[in-house]
């Protein structure tokens, strides 16, 4: 180490050296070594990456359009190289724009912007486009008709990787069929081996984007594979929003006061931020005071003819107004200091200044600044008892016991437990009471850091000194005592200009806008899929028996807002074998890598998924089953574990609300699971039983000699059913609902007769063709029944359907 | 004793019963009391223990019980036939029987179900198994002792004298006991034995001769008919009953059930249980005094007794003493472990001096 601390020491300008040596990294080795945290580490991976980039950015450009995204993707074998063309209906970009947006790193408009959208560093499209310039030599080829431009605009484009900056090698009007949109085609050393990947990434892009139509051609598939729209409803439009003051950082805060017009700190917080008006602004800047001046302490007025006489110590400071304008004052301040339980020596101030306004109004006589100081000084010692006058004099006979030891005593023991025995507690009085006189000024002014740090001490003090213990909680409690009793300063907050360059006052600031309650952030920053959508993209990818969603309110992480929405879908045709298949979406966009390292993958794990009916060997890790999980968090400000943007960072908040969500729909699925399963049960109970009681029933009737009973109202009473019965007395047609379930039913009953029935107990007929449909739709009460009749003449054919009730619950005898 | 078409009638209501609910629409069930300790109840006035008011219900409502009560119309109408044709079958014949019927459902899994099933029909028609002609296997338990009986056979009345008349092995009590008839005896006591070596060594030694006693051999946990032809011989020929058995928890539960009835088939308590009869031993108090070879306790013979001190049956000062004895020296004795003694020491010393303290001889 000394051998290099010594060759720095010698060579002067070393850092302005290095920084010009950084300078001259070109783009190219900054990709190249950046290439795995941007998700280009392989041929087959960069192949993905290339599509996902694209893809996100054609969805974005066509929603901010207001269109409906139709997106088409092909991917084609170019002798060594593969050919990537995506092809969007968006608005098409500009001339200007175009080789900025595709061009150059680190160009967005998104990356300043609170607001959800797919991309956010602006790295993705431009990495591509560099990535396919580095491995096949080939320029990015992009198209582009902006609506209602009758040609388009081809460009041929590379980036100058010394420059980082793009250069327009074609540029040419051209035809295309589409009538607005962007064309991309970028060839790159790539192979398909990440085939699956892309597909999961096709497809899964479709479920979270149930409004876009997606057509994917690769050389693997026979067939493009087609994804069509489940809706026409565009995702609600986001408005953009200013930082949430629980959301910044210090660094960004100053670089905020710098940067902004306001003078005032109130003018500063009611503009900067979002959920900041005039009330919340005050809070922030009254809890700032307590953190940057700290607070006063309080203390209570001395008890009418004591030593201490506030009216003879304000009388004697003032000289010169006459007798009655001095007595008038004098007694005014101490009537008013009187009235107070305690107060701290700004109040005081306040009181001197209004009684002298008042007796200057009733007298005539003025009471100039410096009386009135003198006025505050003379009260303030006469009410604390500190200061160099008389009173610490007559005092010093005391074992020179500190004045305010008598109200510190007093808090000191409100504040502590009864178990604390007296001399424990005068002896902490009494070593707060020396500490508080030797703190600057004469106003008791202590920060709460300052506050604990003093009881702390004096409570050592006590412990050593006394041999009594002062515990953390007994501390906690008499700071929070002296704390609750001390006042905020009045004093102006400094200027924005002084906080901005006053590193420690921002922190201050930081602290206050922390410790202050504000609402959440506004939510219309975030486009959430909604659970109805997320359930519709899932049916129109998945074919399941059930499928379930939720969607949670918003919540807020470091001042970004978030929601976290789930899906489930379960059954059908997915596949039963092995763990379920987890979705997971940040943003509306798939995340298709490292889905070990994501918080939504923990999220799951630890979920007990045996309480929601799936099967998790060893009760925790993936459950197994015919299930998909989907997840969507949408956020401003989605926290990654890397720029690759793959995996989803465990950040407390996020994992909470995703569990609730998850949990949330995993209870519908339960329910689900659990009715299945008991329908289940019902058949095969219903099946046992309808094949054994028949036989009983044979049995007995043989047993006994009678005639076979009819044994369904017995069976419809054991399978707690809704049992059809259909009883025939000459012309009369009864038919009998019992409902023997716990349930009350409602049920859609219709009987089609083949001659025309009269005298319907209620409900409608129709005659269709010579067959009447006769339509009942009567509610039954658990335990109860009803007869729905008619009348017929002569014989007729029945035929009667039920709904309204699952067919396992029904027995039908009609 | 109930006539043979009496018995029919019985059965054939309870069919008509099952036939009724189901042509009234309800769900057909039988209901039964409860047979287990918690629900047998002293009865003061005949002084066995009976079950008590709760119920069990077996309702076609669920698919177990649905099967059962099905296989109990089958059964009904097996056992119906049988008295109509006046025969007569074992209970281990009837489990082998039901492969025959028709209906896969209707068949038995094991004998224990179908002997249960035979006591459920018992109590709910308030008929004994007997009566249905259901026979159990030979038990093979024996009388010995100065009794003179005749039996009802298949082939005429024969007299037999439970001594003179037959070898060492004795007089074999048949299934149905009801079909004796005590003529003449000369019995001071009925000594009921549990084992068969014990029950050997006893006539060996000619303790029957010498005391005039009917020893009747328990041959383990008694058969119904066993159990029968004790109180008979207690109720009849008016002698005192002793019970001899093991030292162990298994064996009081023979005492328990020659003289408290059986939890099993309290329903039939009064017919079958002989609550005078006394416990010879052995006692854990005789391991003690007679320095016994003993075995530890096992867990489940510690379980068994702690499951005793809860059976009301034993809720005596005598039993409560015994078995929180047994539970304190943790040991248990056989009958035979008086053998340590020698051959002699049962017939000459233990019994004369246990059964006069107890008042039989």
């Amino acid at each position: 180490m000394t051998s290099f601390q010594s060759t720095i020491g010698d060579e002067e300008g070393i850092a302005e050296e290095l920084a010009e040596g950084q300078r001259e990294i070109s783009i190219a080795e900054f990709f190249e070594k950046n290439k795995h945290m941007l998700g280009f580490d392989s041929g087959a991976r960069g192949l993905v990456t290339a599509v996902k980039e694209a893809v996100d950015n054609a969805l974005d450009a066509t929603e901010e359009a207001g269109v409906l995204p139709d997106i088409y993707i092909e991917i084609e074998e170019v002798g060594d190289y593969y050919r990537l063309v995506i092809e969007d209906n968006g608005p098409g970009i500009t001339k200007e724009q175009l080789p900025k947006v595709f061009g150059k790193l680190l160009y967005g408009s998104r990356f300043h912007a609170r607001e959800q959208s797919r991309g956010q560093q602006g790295i993705g499209i431009s990495a591509a486009v560099l990535y396919s310039q580095l491995t096949s030599g080939q320029p990015a080829k992009i198209t582009s008709r902006p609506k209602g431009q009758s040609r388009a605009q081809y460009f041929e484009l590379i980036i100058d990787t010394d420059t980082n900056e793009p250069e327009i090698k074609a540029d040419e009007e051209t035809t295309w069929d589409r009538p607005h949109g962007t064309r991309i085609e970028l060839e790159m050393e790539a192979n398909m081996r990440a085939r699956q990947q892309l597909h999961d990434y096709v497809k899964h892009t479709a479920v979270v984007n149930p409004h876009a139509r997606i057509e994917l051609r690769e050389p693997g598939l026979d067939e493009p594979l087609k994804f069509e729209r489940a809706t026409n409803d565009l995702p609600a439009e986001t408005e953009e929003i200013r930082p949430h003051p629980h959301g910044v950082e210090l660094g960004a805060l100053i670089k905020m006061l710098e940067a902004t017009e306001s003078y005032s700190l109130s003018g500063f917080l009611q503009e900067e931020f979002t959920r900041v008006g005039k009330k919340t602004s005050e809070s922030v800047i009254d809890n700032f005071r307590d953190v940057y001046y700290g607070r006063e302490l309080a203390w209570a007025p001395p008890k009418a003819h004591g030593d201490r006489d506030v009216a003879a110590a304000v009388a004697e400071a003032v000289a010169n107004k006459g007798k009655a304008a001095t007595t008038a004052f004098s007694e005014g301040v101490a009537e008013t200091v009187g009235s107070n339980d305690r107060l701290c020596r700004a109040e005081l101030a306040t009181i001197v200044e209004n009684v002298a306004e008042t007796v200057a109004a009733d007298t005539g006589k003025t009471f100039g600044g410096t009386v009135r100081e003198n006025a505050v000084d003379a009260a303030w010692r006469a009410i604390t008892g500190t200061g160099d006058d008389d009173a610490d004099e007559s005092d010093a006979d005391d074992a020179d016991e500190s004045p305010l030891v008598p109200d510190a005593y007093a808090v000191v023991d409100e504040a502590t437990s009864t178990r604390k025995d007296d001399a424990t507690v005068q002896a902490m009085a009494d070593a707060l009471a020396r500490r508080f006189e030797n703190l600057d000024g004469d106003a008791f002014r202590v920060t709460l850091d300052g506050l604990e740090r003093l009881v702390a001490d004096a409570a050592t003090f006590v412990g050593e000194q006394h041999e009594a213990t002062f515990g953390e909680t007994a501390r906690e409690n008499v700071v929070e005592a002296f704390w609750s009793r001390a006042r905020t300063v009045p004093d102006d907050p400094p200027k924005v200009s002084a906080i901005a360059g006053d590193r420690d006052a921002a922190a201050d600031l930081l602290e206050a806008m922390r410790s202050t309650d504000i609402l959440a952030p506004p939510t219309d920053c975030l486009a959430p899929i909604t659970a109805e959508l997320v359930e519709a993209g899932l049916r129109k990818e998945y074919d399941a028996d059930f499928y379930a969603a939720a969607t949670r309110d918003a919540e807020v992480h470091g001042g970004d807002p978030f929601i976290v929405e789930a899906g489930i879908a379960y059954g059908g045709e997915i596949p039963a074998e092995g763990s379920v298949e987890l979705l997971r979406f940040a943003n509306r966009v798939p995340l298709v890598y490292q889905r070990g390292a994501c918080a939504t993958t923990d999220v799951i794990k630890q979920i007990g998924w045996r309480n929601y009916g799936l099967d998790q060997p060893g009760g925790s890790g993936l459950p197994n089953g015919p299930a998909v999980i989907s997840i969507h968090v949408a956020s401003t400000n989605v926290p990654f574990t890397s720029e690759s943007k793959d995996a989803l960072a465990n950040v407390p908040a996020i994992e909470d609300e995703i569990e609730l969500a998850v949990r949330e729909a995993a209870r519908d699925l339960k329910s689900y699971l659990s009715k299945r399963r008991s329908m289940q049960q019902r058949r095969e109970k219903q099946d046992v039983l309808g094949r054994i009681l028949p036989e009983m029933a044979d049995k007995v009737s043989e047993v006994t000699g009678r005639p076979r009973p009819d044994i369904d109202g017995a069976l419809a009473r054991i399978m707690n059913n809704v049992s059809v019965e259909r009883e025939q007395n000459g012309e009369t047609v009864t038919l009998v609902v019992e409902n023997h379930s716990d349930v009350t039913e409602n049920l859609d009953i219709t009987d089609i007769v083949s001659v025309e029935p009269t005298d319907l107990s209620d409900g409608t007929v129709v005659d269709m063709d010579g067959e009447w449909f006769v339509q009942w739709k009567p509610e039954v009460p658990s335990g109860d029944e009803r007869e729905l009749t008619y009348t017929i003449d002569g014989d007729a054919d029945f035929e009667v359907s039920v709904g309204g009730v699952e067919t396992e619950k029904l027995t039908v005898n009609a | 004793m109930t006539s043979e078409s009496d018995a029919r009638d019985q059965l054939i209501d309870l069919a008509a019963d099952f036939y009724d609910q189901f042509a009234d629409g309800t769900i057909p069930e039988m209901e039964l009391p409860t047979r287990t300790k918690s629900n047998i109840q002293y009865d003061t006035e005949s002084g066995v223990w009976t079950y008590g008011d709760r119920t069990s219900t077996r309702s076609a409502n669920s698919v177990r019980g649905a099967r059962k009560l099905l296989k109990a119309a089958y059964t009904i109408e097996f056992l119906a036939n049988q008295l109509d044709e006046d025969r007569s079958s074992t209970l281990r014949e009837l489990y082998y029987l039901s492969e025959s019927w028709d209906n896969d459902e209707a068949q038995f899994s094991s004998q224990d179900e179908s002997n249960d099933l035979v006591e459920d029909l018992e109590i709910v028609t308030g008929v004994t198994r007997e009566d249905f002609h259901m026979r159990p296997e030979e038990s093979g338990a024996t009388l010995m002792g100065p009794l003179l009986i005749r039996e009802q056979t298949r082939r005429g009345e024969r007299e037999i004298h439970c001594q003179e008349d037959v070898g060492a092995g004795g007089y074999q009590i048949p299934n149905n006991p009801d079909m004796i008839e005590f003529l003449d005896d000369d019995i001071d006591f009925a000594l009921a034995v549990e084992t068969g070596g014990m029950r050997d060594r006893l006539v060996e030694n000619g303790f029957d001769e010498a005391y005039n006693c009917l020893v009747i051999h328990l041959k383990g946990q008694p058969a119904r008919a066993t159990r029968r032809i004790t109180k008979r011989v207690h109720d009849e020929l008016d002698v005192p009953i002793a019970v001899f058995a093991d030292g162990d928890p298994w064996s009081y539960r023979i005492y328990g059930s020659v003289a408290y009835g059986s939890i099993k088939s309290a329903h039939l308590s009064k017919y079958l249980a002989t609550p005078e009869a006394q416990f010879v031993g052995i006692q854990p108090e005789d391991i003690v005094e007679y320095d016994l070879p003993a075995d530890p306790l096992a867990d489940s013979d510690i379980n068994a007794l702690e499951s005793e001190l809860e059976d009301p049956r034993f809720q005596t000062d005598y039993w409560e003493e015994q078995i929180e004895l047994q539970l304190d020296i943790g040991k248990k004795s056989e009958q035979q472990s008086l053998a340590s003694r020698g051959l002699d020491f049962v017939t000459d010393t233990y019994l004369p001096e246990r059964l006069d303290t107890m008042g039989v001889l």
